[in-house]
């Protein structure tokens, strides 16, 4: 059974009693244990989709889903009481700026502490200090921070960027969660510290067997570290597969773009010659082209595109376009989703 | 031929104001040399800490330096000829959206270099703005926006513009690639390298993306708390890392990549 089984998300923005489709039909799903990139440029709304799982998007958005499984329960149903209940049992999730997130005014060991729930100690009430200062510990040790002592009493500007997301990754690992949402994780790091992280968040999908959504701007950098990626552009649905389909076989132009434009996956291309790209700009919100959103810059756009193609299955690889690439013809769609 | 830009033994250092008496002194950059000519682009890379963006800035002439010397075009730069460098040298940052006034328009924004730097009158500083917005592939139009009216990729344009406006001969870009979209970035990479085939410009790239650098430069200096450690055609310390720093540096980044086949 999968995790999380999204189908045609559409998250609606009411500005000036006029609806902004921000995310228009998109899907999602995740299996226990996986690894799954999503990838999208600024303005893609995959930020919003992260927030829609964790249910943290305030009233001026409208969230519709054909479905909206978690583990088998539908949680656009539930009042929201039992929402919060299950999502904040299982599911956590990691910022941007993990300097901006953390509170400055408090140290870290506090905050630590704060994350551990009642439930997890046992005891009477005099025991329960100790043990939640061994349980902050303990977490600190589970993501790599050796030196706890120092780490606790310090406060958030203290540390370094780096350090800092770690301690972002051992608050949401407190409830031990089954899903962990990464919503960029290493934007404005160093690459040192970009592999310490990533590497972290492999440690733990695998000795924890915790699925992860990892979100990301840059494909290139996350190819490494997923199992599977789904791609977005402007709100729409694009592509998903696996890392390899994606990567090697892309079908939608965006994302043959998207791996062509990277100078790191066309090492083979000489040295100062012209990289491959769409032409203009991505679209912002008040302004959205009909239809398949990226119809204005795709190479492959004909008449037909100003009607939204729908979702297309190739062996597991989906794909929304009218034109894909394919590499064989003779390739059938197993089944319109 | 004489190069366009050579530096010379560059240091900085400064004294720590933690103590009295007991007066540290600390060294961000110790004795840098390096040259470029026209048409080339430089690549730095470095750790954090490791004495990138403090070059940077004594290039530009925000900071002064401690000792060692800057030759433009075989003229000595001081560190007092703001007029010399702001023509020749300019400097893109890394965050577009916070380097751009929002109280003004691009036509103010880009006038403000020509009124300080030209003796240009009114009309003349107005078809230069139009001419150079023109070249970084946006419209005369734009002049009268504001910069929150532009999406990421065209206010990295227009710092772009506000760079190239005093036809410099050198731009240090500073992490000016890391915060845009891939398919905007790409875009911007093409854009400087048509804008250096037709003027003669020369970049210092400030990267962490080895991608970017392998496509985009062709000498490669390795900065670790603030010495070289390497330097030499891009293409040839990227196939062979000797140093240590370089080894881990580019080992971080191809595992960031699973190869195409």
């Amino acid at each position: 059974m999968n995790l999380l089984d999204i189908r045609n998300l559409s998250i609606e923005l009411i500005h000036n009693e006029q609806s902004i489709r921000a995310v228009d039909k998109v899907s999602l799903s995740m299996k226990e244990g996986e690894v799954r990139g999503l990838v999208g440029e600024s303005g893609s709304g995959k930020s919003l989709v992260a927030q829609a799982i964790v249910s943290v998007l305030n009233d001026k958005w409208h969230v519709h889903a054909d479905r909206f499984h978690w583990r088998g329960i539908d949680l656009l149903r539930l009042s929201i009481p039992e929402r919060k209940a299950i999502l904040s049992r299982d599911i956590a999730m990691i910022f941007q700026e993990p300097m901006a997130c953390l509170d400055p005014t408090t140290t870290i060991g506090e905050q630590l502490a704060e994350a551990i729930d009642e439930t997890q100690l046992s005891g009477f009430f005099w025991q329960k200090k100790q043990q939640r200062l061994t349980a902050t510990i303990k977490l600190l040790h589970k993501v790599g921070i050796k030196n706890h002592s120092a780490c606790i009493k310090s406060y958030p500007h203290q540390l370094t960027e780096a350090l800092c997301q770690r301690v972002m990754i051992a608050i949401a690992l407190a409830r031990q969660p089954i899903l962990l949402i990464a919503d960029e994780p290493t934007t404005a790091m160093e690459n040192t510290n970009q592999e310490q992280i990533f590497k972290l968040l492999a440690s733990l999908n695998q000795l924890k067997n915790m699925a992860i959504l990892l979100i990301s701007h840059d494909l290139e950098n996350i190819t490494h570290w997923t199992n599977t990626i789904t791609v977005m552009y402007s709100g729409q649905f694009v592509e998903a597969g696996t890392t390899a389909q994606i990567f090697n076989k892309a079908m939608h132009p965006y994302t043959q773009a998207l791996v062509d434009s990277s100078p790191m996956a066309n090492l083979h291309l000489p040295a100062k010659s012209r990289l491959m790209t769409l032409p203009g700009s991505i679209p912002i919100l008040q302004h959205l082209p009909i239809g398949c959103r990226l119809g204005p810059r795709c190479p492959r756009a004909q008449q037909d595109c100003v009607k939204a193609p729908s979702v297309s299955n190739f062996h597991g690889h989906k794909v929304s376009c009218h034109f894909p690439i394919l590499q064989n013809p003779k390739l059938k769609k197993t089944k319109r989703a | 031929m004489t190069e366009l830009l050579k530096v010379e033994a560059l240091t900085k250092s400064y004294y720590s104001r933690d103590y009295w008496f007991n007066k540290k002194l600390t060294t961000v950059l110790d004795s840098v040399s390096f040259t470029i000519d026209k048409y080339k682009t430089l690549a730095i890379i470095g750790e954090t800490g490791s004495g990138k963006s403090t070059l940077a800035r004594l290039l530009v002439g925000a900071e002064s330096a401690s000792s060692g010397i800057i030759y433009l075009n075989n003229q000595v730069l001081k560190s007092g000829s703001y007029k010399q460098r702001c023509q020749h040298i300019r400097m893109i940052f890394q965050d577009s959206g916070t380097t751009l006034n929002p109280s003004l328009t691009i036509q103010q924004l880009l006038d403000e270099p020509l009124k300080l730097n030209t003796p240009f009158d009114e009309k003349k500083r107005t078809d230069l703005i139009r001419q150079t917005l023109q070249k970084v592939g946006l419209l005369g139009d734009h002049m009268s926006f504001y910069p929150h009216m532009f999406s990421g990729g065209q206010k990295q344009r227009i710092s772009l513009a506000r760079a190239i406006i005093l036809q410099p001969q050198v731009i240090i870009l500073d992490e000016a690639l890391a915060s845009l979209d891939p398919s905007l970035r790409s875009q911007m990479i093409n854009l400087l390298l048509d804008l250096q085939q037709q003027m003669g410009l020369a970049y210092i790239l400030i990267s962490h993306n080895f991608g970017i650098i392998r496509h985009f430069s062709d000498d490669i200096i390795v900065l670790s708390q603030g010495k070289v450690v390497e330097k030499g055609q891009t293409l040839e310390v990227m196939a062979k890392p000797q140093h240590k720093v370089t080894q881990k540096l580019m080992m971080n980044q191809s595992f960031q990549l699973r190869s195409k086949k």
